[in-house]
């Protein structure tokens, strides 16, 4: 830690000193390419007439040629902004030239829903980019903070902070790191906390299965979490945030490119006390923890044709909280600590021998390894110890060809080795798997637009697994495109399923995972423990994987440069559904229970978003999801008239369809609003916004254990958050908000701090020394 | 600690009276009266939850619907026992009567008849009437809070030992028959509360 301060200081001295630049002196007619804010946009470019395209330089500057016509008319592009036209004679006399970003982030470019780089406007998926300032403006330090303020995510807490999208849980969202897949499950979820979130440059949000490119996991839909490139020059930034329960957030980074050498390297600390929901129970609902997050990335361009990349990331975690155990008949308390490490190690090698030919060779090694341990803490004896370490190793192939240039083809290939090693599964496990895919962008016509791609998996744990989705995106008029896409997801059994063997010793039951229970049923039956066998004995271990067919539709309708309504309605119809079951009953009444593929359950939904830009400077969006999920196994039962309730006199009777609430944990109804004022005269940007979360089911309490009662759900909340940001030329940063501020808090959600307030700043250090 | 307390439901209650005071049936020659019976209290073994053994053995509560109290001893005369959420009846390897057991599902106000083809089982090896574990017999255990709820629904039909049928619904495991949504890991487990309803003429009706 202390060497790499030393290195880090070093390297901001490094850049101090080579930071002299000549100013050029400008005799040609000059245009400022600016945003709103008064930024230079490096990426613009102007078009004059027959004179082609004049790109701007590092200032935003653009040098007009000193012959043009002043009655021609300039054309002003940039990614991700609205193009501008202006007469030349306009433009001389006002040099200035402010473009407007393009409302929703429409022209962003997204990698992850086709693995190609295609604009959003153009995806017929459902996508959503959250760029950097959206994530500044949160004020979050976790990855967590960000995606809980968007349109139809939730955050959920299931050993470790989780999401949900379209009413699907942590397990069916690929979570992907610059593409590449984040691993790490603990039951299911993959602690978004884990990242933070001080380089990220963008997020996309891909909704609906994409099984047909990433295959397991991706059921629900993809994040992919892309962290900052340096692409030119030298750049380096540091900055820190503090706030409630002495958490403090502090990150510093460092890039330089030069003679085709791209260099990017990445520390971020940090730490917390945690937070009790509930100080009458022993214990914090949320760990103190302390963090290290290392990142480099290294590029190398050889030539027009070839370019490599390595990139590292490294993340270390340690947290502490205590807990009443029942020892001897007493309450005594124990300590429990917890490590957490991840190593990920992830090479490119890009080859491209002419324009319409990409070759990407990937490869991607990942270490992740926990250890938790309960102590006692009057005497220090150990009560329980519990290890896991899985490593990921996976090679892929990846060939692009513009086939012409309406259409592009994309073919991949790629192997998966896993081993997992854990306290209570046994020896060293191994899984090998091999896939395809392919896919193919068309646009038939100008105004359609379809992407059909199948993946094939080959896994030696559950088989072969087919996913195909097609998706089309029709442009009824310059305003109005509409989309449709249909496809399948899977997930593969986790390896709690399939490898744990587990033994309660204080009340006597068993747990096989579907490798382990051939094996350790023939064990009881020797010990004569078995009473009798609930299931036929050849269903043992017939563990697949689990399927979903899904549709999504909506629209963008983007009534002016200003306005835009975008919509998605969708429906995942999932089967074979695991979940434990008793397999036996032994002699002392308990059971002996495994994982089968028994449930059957349907999510149904719509979200519609709205972003309008009000004036320059003045923006409001807002987001509502509608949220509809069921277990049709339970709706079986109850058209059988096998489910009944108490009432609150105690009162038995049958439940109803009415009563049903579907799956626990899913508001029904949820939703934000926000509103970015950046006031001119102070230079101040506010960012406010309101977060509802509607009511939710957290638990079964009268009995029958599905969802069908007032007093099994929790209240809904509106919790608001508010930031205050100033940036300054030097690339200096102040903020001030807080969040949560009216302190909402609900015992059900262990994700929700309550107020939380922070101060923070950053500065661009290599543009204080200009 | 233990308290046996009869209601005449009666009293206080119209609805219970509905399904007993049918004028178009004439079996029932009286009107039958719900019995609830409250904080029975049956606690279960003692053990170390670190190594699972047993510290200190409980002793199960013989309870005899018919007398509507408890019987001293396994000998006595008893219908039914309860130690923790183990629930026995008086026959097989659980004692020397005839009592059997089964449990149903239903509202317990409707259950009018038990129908012949319901079979009754005595506890044996290979199974107690009222089978144990979550699920299985009359109650459903969170694993997540860690509570015991009854299965709402589910009638335990006791034939007792003197030869009568008996409906009983187990309402509460918890002191004071508090509602679920007031019970936490401290509130004293093991007080049974429960209703039942005797037919002492032998015939099948309630």
């Amino acid at each position: 830690m202390n060497r790499l301060l030393k290195c880090f200081t070093f390297s901001v001295l490094l850049l101090l000193l080579g930071a002299i630049h000549a100013l050029a002196v400008d005799k040609s007619p000059t245009l400022y390419i600016l945003d709103i804010k008064g930024n230079p946009i490096l990426h613009a470019y102007v078009s004059v007439g027959r004179q082609g395209v004049i790109p701007v330089n590092e200032k935003g500057a653009c040098h007009l040629p000193e012959d043009l016509d002043t009655n021609d008319t300039l054309q002003i592009v940039a990614m991700g902004y609205d193009i501008r036209q202006l007469p030349v004679k306009e433009a001389m006399a006002n040099p200035s030239i402010i473009l407007e970003e393009k409302i929703g982030r429409l022209g962003e470019i997204v990698v992850s829903a086709t693995r190609t780089n295609r604009s959003v406007e153009d995806l017929p998926m459902p996508v959503t980019v959250i760029g950097k300032e959206k994530i500044q403006e949160t004020g979050a330090m976790r990855l967590s903070e960000v995606l809980r303020e968007q349109t139809g995510l939730q955050v959920v807490a299931n050993h470790g902070v989780g999401l949900q999208m379209q009413g699907l849980s942590s397990d069916y969202i690929l979570i992907l790191l610059d593409g590449e897949p984040l691993i790490g499950r603990t039951a299911g979820t993959l602690d978004l906390d884990r990242i933070s979130v001080s380089n990220i440059e963008r997020i996309e949000i891909l909704r609906g299965p994409s099984s047909s490119i990433y295959g397991s996991e991706a059921m629900a839909g993809v994040v992919n979490i892309i962290t900052k490139n340096n692409r030119s020059g030298v750049t380096s930034s540091v900055q820190a945030r503090y706030r409630t329960h002495r958490t403090l957030d502090i990150s510093g980074d460092f890039g330089i490119s030069k003679n085709g050498w791209d260099v990017y390297a990445y520390y971020n600390r940090f730490r917390t006390d945690g937070f009790d929901l509930s100080p009458e129970i022993p214990g914090l609902t949320s760990s103190a923890y302390r963090t290290h997050s290392f990142q480099t990335k290294v590029g190398k361009t050889f030539s027009d044709r070839w370019n490599a990349k390595v990139f590292l990331k490294y993340y270390k975690e340690d947290a502490d909280n205590f807990m009443e155990l029942n020892r001897q008949g007493l309450g005594v308390l124990a300590d429990m600590v917890g490590k957490r490490e991840d190593l990920n190690v992830n090479p490119t090698l890009t080859f491209k021998p002419s324009k319409d030919w990409t070759f990407t060779l990937r490869g991607m090694s990942s270490l992740f390894g926990t250890e938790s341990r309960t102590l006692y803490q009057e005497d220090g004896v150990l009560v329980e110890a519990e290890d896991f370490r899985q490593f990921y190793h996976r090679t892929e192939l990846q060939v692009d060809h513009q086939l012409t240039n309406k259409q592009l083809v994309t073919a991949g290939a790629g192997h998966l080795l896993e081993t997992v090693e854990a306290t209570r599964y046994n020896d060293l496990n191994r899984f090998d798997a091999g896939y395809l895919f392919l896919q193919h962008q068309w646009n038939p016509s100008d105004r359609w637009n379809v992407v059909t791609g199948f993946r094939g998996d080959l896994h030696s744990q559950y088989g072969s697994q087919l996913s195909p989705k097609i998706s089309g995106q029709y442009q009824i008029n310059d305003k109005l495109r509409w989309q449709m896409s249909i496809g399948m997801g899977f997930k593969a059994p986790d390896f709690r399923q399939v490898l744990l063997n587990f033994n309660n010793a204080s009340t006597g039951y068993f747990v096989f995972g579907a490798n382990l229970v051939q094996d350790g049923m023939k064990k009881l039956q020797e010990q004569g423990q078995i009473q009798q066998i609930l299931l036929d004995p050849s269903q043992f271990g017939d563990l697949t994987a689990e399927t979903s067919l899904a549709f999504n539709t909506g629209f963008r309708y983007k009534l002016s440069n200003d306005l835009l309504l975008q919509s998605n309605i969708f429906r995942n119809n999932i089967s074979n559904l695991i979940e434990t079951s008793p397999v036996a009953r032994l002699t002392n009444g308990q059971h002996v229970y495994s994982y089968l593929n028994v449930a059957n359950v349907v999510t149904q939904g719509a979200e519609l978003d709205l972003n309008w830009r009000i004036a320059n400077g003045l923006q409001f969006s807002a987001g509502y999801m509608f949220l509809d999920t069921r277990d049709l196994d339970v709706l079986d039962r109850i058209d059988e008239g096998e489910l009944y309730k108490r009432d609150a006199s105690n009162r038995t009777k049958l439940v109803t369809r009415a009563d049903y609430g579907g799956l626990l944990n899913r508001s029904r109804h949820s939703g934000h609003m926000k509103l970015n004022y950046y006031e001119k005269n102070s230079g101040v940007d506010m960012a406010l916004r309101g977060i509802y979360r509607g009511r939710f089911g957290f638990g079964d309490i009268n009995g029958n254990l599905i969802l069908d009662d007032d007093m099994e759900y929790a209240k809904g909340l509106m919790v608001w958050n508010l930031s205050l940001s100033k940036s300054f030329d030097n690339g200096v940063r102040l903020e001030v908000g807080g969040n949560n501020l009216f302190d909402e808090v609900n015992l059900h959600d262990p994700t929700n701090a309550g107020r939380l307030l922070f101060v923070g700043f950053q500065s661009n250090v290599h543009q204080l020394f200009k | 600690m233990k308290k046996l307390i009869i209601w005449n439901l009666a009293l206080f209650s119209t609805v219970f009276i509905f399904s007993c005071s049918d004028s178009d049936d004439p079996q029932p020659e009286e009107n039958l009266e719900a019995v609830l019976v409250e904080n029975l209290h049956a606690p279960a073994d003692v053990m170390d939850r670190e190594t699972g053994e047993i510290i200190s053995q409980g002793s199960y509560k013989y309870y005899s619907f018919e007398d509507n109290e408890l019987a001293e001893t396994r000998e006595g005369n008893w219908d039914i026992g309860f130690k923790g959420l183990s629930i026995i009846v008086n026959s097989g390897i659980s004692g020397n009567g005839k009592a059997e057991a089964a449990v149903v599902q239903g509202v317990f106000e409707q259950y009018n008849a038990v129908p012949e083809s319901l079979e009754l089982k005595i506890d044996t090896e290979s199974g107690l009437a009222i089978p144990t574990g979550s699920g299985n017999g009359w109650y459903n255990y969170n694993m997540t809070t860690h509570l015991v709820s009854p299965q709402p629904g589910n009638i335990l039909v006791v034939k007792t030992n003197g030869g009568n049928y008996v409906k009983m619904e187990i309402l509460s495991y918890y002191k004071d028959n508090p509602p679920m949504n007031e019970v936490s890991l401290t509130t004293p487990s093991a007080y049974y509360t429960f209703q039942y309803v005797l037919q002492p003429n032998g015939s099948r009706t309630f």
